[in-house]
């Protein structure tokens, strides 16, 4: 019975390929050896493995639809896939799966000056669009940390976030219009109609709204029109110390309180703090129990005039020590020193596992209390690194397999995320449900509401081969043990990535 | 996966109520009731009795936008979301607020100010209700800087036709769990579910709003100003022009000095008959600029959007088929966004329906599309109130006959998409 199936798997994965040859030529390049398509087996949740059935790379978007329509016909389900930076497991493979890896389709297609709008392919890395609308003084805002080589296709399925978001908003705030290649195999814009004449608006239900975000269930995008941003400007950067992590936390509330919009407010706790200063030397008080990052940006004497507000909010609240970014190569060593974080965690611990999970801002405090309640009763340490202007937790749970403390550590990690909806939050503030969260989704929405979400994943995907396992609980991800124990993804280890 | 639930039971399993309220506590009979009917349910739960019930449902707020697509056929029961009307939970250090979908944008705004704060929404109907605006998917001049209500919605509460009762994000700024039913809901004019509550972000409100006025601006001019602003680092909120008027009005939100230093920035980059309103004035303008796009009865309202600019084409092509019509096209156009609105006013609906047909083949022309949102009476036989299906429609029909397999919400509002 088993046999057969695989047999008839390997025949599907043979039509497919057999089609998609003959429809797209030579051009299209295809890895069918097993080494080949290895290299596809996981993104960067790296617990997550499994070996694709056959591996595309599209030399042209006009091949992506013969190639879902092949998928289509023979019953094979498929990923679309951009750099494999995604840290829920959201292009992780299925078994005997295609993946639609995009990495070629990576050019900018225009850049409009004026209307600040640039149109581009799913595989333009995120800082490759803000590197070309840069000649014009432009910038495309959401930027995750691993900017400098996810793509702008694995954005919009994510709906990608990072430091600077919580001002300028999420990757769906400057999405317009995205063309995709649909799973029933039609291409049609999602947004405005003409993906080169992007609007603004568009008549009927926002499924442009529904795509960016959907992990990729929706369908493959092959053109993108994003919003640009012209370059603020001035800048002003802070770091303040705190001699505990409730100080700070008031801080932040009392910023927000006083009606400012920083462009960003990150904050790391002692141990992260310790980190990161012996790592990278960026200045940091190694005492500090608590330190603020906080960022204003905008026009000239109005962010002048904020940033002296957040200055003195700073001192009214026990800051021990204020330190102000003189120039841009400062301030570059803050957030060097920020997002070095990740490299420096090795010192701490040869394992660890990150969440992802938001509490509303003005429970900070208190999540910050439980996790530490929480870390004390495993006996494990967690570190904390976050986003706190938006309440974006991203705890370390820091561990070491070879004493057997992996087991505990995925507990007290599931622990942390789903204390974060017991706060009033959410399981995920910007890394996606995928594979990692998918089983604790019950925890934070109702049946009503998972079934509501289906048919809508449904609408787009009837034939539930687009991605398929994502997002959505299953009794053959949820009834397995959970595999969770963090092994670093190949571009981590070389640095060219950080992990939040 | 989920397993999709059978549409006559509830999602705790319950065998779906049929329609009862005070109004007609006789509606549960099988038979359909005699003349449409009217429910204002005050809770979630009513509403979702309200809905399960036969035949078709046409939802209601203030009643600001019943006009807007096509006509709704054979309404059977009209559900007013007048008496779900409250703030649940304002959370002002969080920046948050939970209403419930029946509350007027102008009374939330009122709430919000005691505490310094709003959200930044500016559409012209300031008396519709929350609910209502998403549904609608209406935006003001503000949206170039904040966005649109799509934008401002963190988590929300639907009603959906089979009584299913479903959320989707929650009370967090920053949340990606999940789908987000509430962005579905935008535009979807009553036609997928009711939209029983909503949590939003709100925005400090700002200290100072500051308009500069730039008078006898003609197309071209109004074109190469609002990309001087576009290309600027001043960040205005607004940028409006006016045809035949031909104003171009820009305004700045901020801190005291800084709106002013960015209104003085505006004044020295740009050229013409320039003026800063006093804030009577501009209070004055921005209301008139409201009424205008909102019209009145008898009037045709066409609303297009296409890719950012002033299109000069589209421009001369509206005031030449209307002279050609013998009717009068008031354009308002939010050139930095590609937003028009046209208010058509005089002659007869045959005039109307003239225009509407050919100015709606020049915007198709050039990617953009022209809904109807008013219609003198008589245009609805001569014209369609929407013109080309987008690409994505088969989709759209896809997710409507998955909510909504009897076509009960808003039977016609799409047609003749679907």
């Amino acid at each position: 019975m088993e046999l057969q199936a695989a047999t008839d798997r390997r025949r599907a994965l043979e039509a497919v390929l057999r089609d998609v040859i003959a429809e797209c030529g030579p051009s299209l390049r295809v890895l069918s050896g097993q080494a080949e398509r290895r290299a596809y087996e996981t993104d960067a949740l790296t617990a997550h493995r499994v070996l694709p059935g056959l591996v595309l790379l599209p030399a042209d978007r006009s091949q992506v639809a013969p190639i879902v329509r092949a998928c289509l016909r023979h019953g094979v389900p498929y990923v679309a896939r951009g750099a494999g930076t995604g840290l829920s497991g959201g292009a992780l493979p299925a078994e005997s799966g295609v993946v639609i890896a995009l990495a070629k389709l990576n050019r900018i297609l225009d850049v409009d000056p004026d209307r600040l709008v640039a149109i581009v392919e799913p595989g333009a890395t995120n800082l490759s669009i803000s590197a070309v609308a840069g000649e014009f003084g432009l910038y495309y805002a959401p930027d995750p940390s691993s900017q400098v080589v996810c793509t702008i296709g694995g954005n919009v399925a994510e709906n990608s976030g990072g430091a600077h978001c919580l001002k300028y908003g999420f990757t769906s705030h400057h999405v317009l219009a995205v063309e995709t290649v649909l799973p029933d195999g039609t291409v049609a814009v999602l947004g405005s109609d003409d993906i080169e004449a992007p609007c603004y608006d568009a008549p009927g239900y926002d499924l442009r709204g529904v795509f960016v975000g959907a992990e990729g269930t929706c369908g493959v995008a092959t053109r993108i029109a994003v919003r640009l941003l012209r370059k603020p400007e001035a800048v002003r950067t802070l770091v303040a110390d705190f001699p505990d992590v409730p100080s700070a936390c008031e801080t932040v509330s009392a910023v927000i309180a006083a009606g400012i919009v920083p462009a960003a407010i990150e904050m790391m706790d002692n141990l992260a703090i310790r980190a990161c200063e012996d790592a990278v030397h960026a200045g940091y008080d190694r005492e500090a129990a608590a330190s603020l990052i906080i960022e204003l940006d905008g026009h000239g004497e109005e962010c002048a005039e904020l940033f002296d507000q957040v200055s003195a909010l700073c001192s009214e609240h026990a800051c021990t020590r204020l330190r102000i970014a003189a120039d841009e190569a400062e301030r570059a060593a803050i957030w060097a020193g920020r997002k070095a974080a990740f490299a420096a965690m090795g010192r701490l611990s040869p394992e660890f596992l990150l969440q992802d999970g938001v509490v509303p801002r003005t429970r900070l405090a208190e999540a910050l209390a439980g996790i530490a309640d929480l870390s004390a009763a495993a006996g494990l340490r967690v570190a904390n690194v976050f986003h706190a202007g938006d309440g974006n937790l991203h705890p370390l749970v820091l561990y070491r397999e070879a004493d057997g403390q992996g087991p505990a550590a995925e507990k007290l990690a599931a622990d942390i995320a789903e204390l974060c909806v017991a706060l009033g939050g959410s399981l995920s503030g910007e890394h996606g449900i995928g594979v990692d969260k998918a089983c604790s989704m019950p925890k934070m929405f109702s049946p009503a509401d998972l079934t509501a979400m289906d048919r809508l994943r449904a609408a787009f995907d009837p034939s539930g081969l687009c991605n398929p396992g994502k997002v959505f609980p299953t009794p053959a991800l949820c009834g397995e043990a959970r595999a969770g124990a963090y092994q670093p993804h190949p571009l981590e280890e070389t640095g060219k990535i950080q992990r939040w | 996966m989920v397993g999709a639930p059978s549409s006559a039971s509830t999602p705790d399993g319950k065998p779906a109520p049929n329609g009862t309220s005070p109004a007609d506590g006789a509606a549960a009979a099988s038979e359909p009731p005699a003349s449409p009917r009217s429910i204002t349910p005050t809770t979630v739960k009513d509403l979702r009795d309200a809905v399960s019930t036969v035949g078709a449902v046409l939802i209601r707020g203030t009643g600001t936008a019943t006009t807007w697509g096509a006509p709704v056929r054979d309404a059977r029961t009209t559900v007013s979301l007048a008496g779900m009307d409250r703030v649940l939970d304002h959370r002002p250090a969080d920046m948050t607020v939970h209403v419930q979908g029946g509350i007027r944008l102008d009374v939330l705004q009122a709430e919000l100010a005691e505490h310094g704060q709003w959200l930044p929404y500016d559409p012209a109907r300031s008396e519709a209700t929350i609910g209502g605006l998403l549904a609608t998917g209406d935006a003001g001049p503000r949206r170039l800087a904040y966005g649109s209500l799509r934008e401002l919605v963190i988590g929300a509460t639907m009603v959906f036709p089979d009584g299913a009762i479903a959320k989707s994000g929650g009370h967090v700024i920053k949340n990606v769990a999940g789908y987000d039913l509430a962005k579905l809901c935008h535009g979807s004019l009553g036609t997928l579910g009711v939209v029983a509550e909503l949590v939003l972000r709100v925005h400090p409100l700002p200290a100072t709003s500051r308009t500069v006025m730039v008078r006898d601006v003609d197309t071209a001019s109004a074109q190469r100003l609002t990309w001087a602003l576009t290309r600027s680092a001043i960040e205005p909120s607004a940028v409006e022009w006016c045809e035949p008027e031909q104003v171009l009005a820009v305004r700045f939100d901020g801190t005291a000095d800084g709106a002013a230093a960015r209104a003085a920035a505006a004044r020295s980059m740009l050229t013409g008959s320039l003026a800063e309103l006093d804030a009577g004035e501009a209070h004055s303008f921005w209301e008139s600029h409201a009424a205008r796009v909102v019209a009145e009865p008898g009037d045709t309202v066409m609303r297009a959007a296409t890719r950012p600019g002033i299109d000069p084409g589209l421009v001369g092509a509206l005031s030449a088929w209307a002279d050609r019509a013998g009717v009068k096209a008031l354009l308002t156009c939010s050139p930095a966004t590609g937003a028009y609105t046209v208010r058509v006013t005089g002659s007869d609906a045959k005039a109307h329906a003239e225009l509407v047909k050919n100015w709606r083949a020049s915007v198709e022309a050039v990617g953009g599309f022209v809904m109807l949102r008013r219609r003198r009476p008589g245009v609805d036989a001569m014209v369609e109130s929407w013109g080309r299906a987008p690409g994505s429609v088969e989709v759209m029909r896809r997710v409507k006959g998955n909510f909504d397999p009897e076509n009960r919400f808003a039977p016609g509002r799409f047609a003749p998409w679907f």
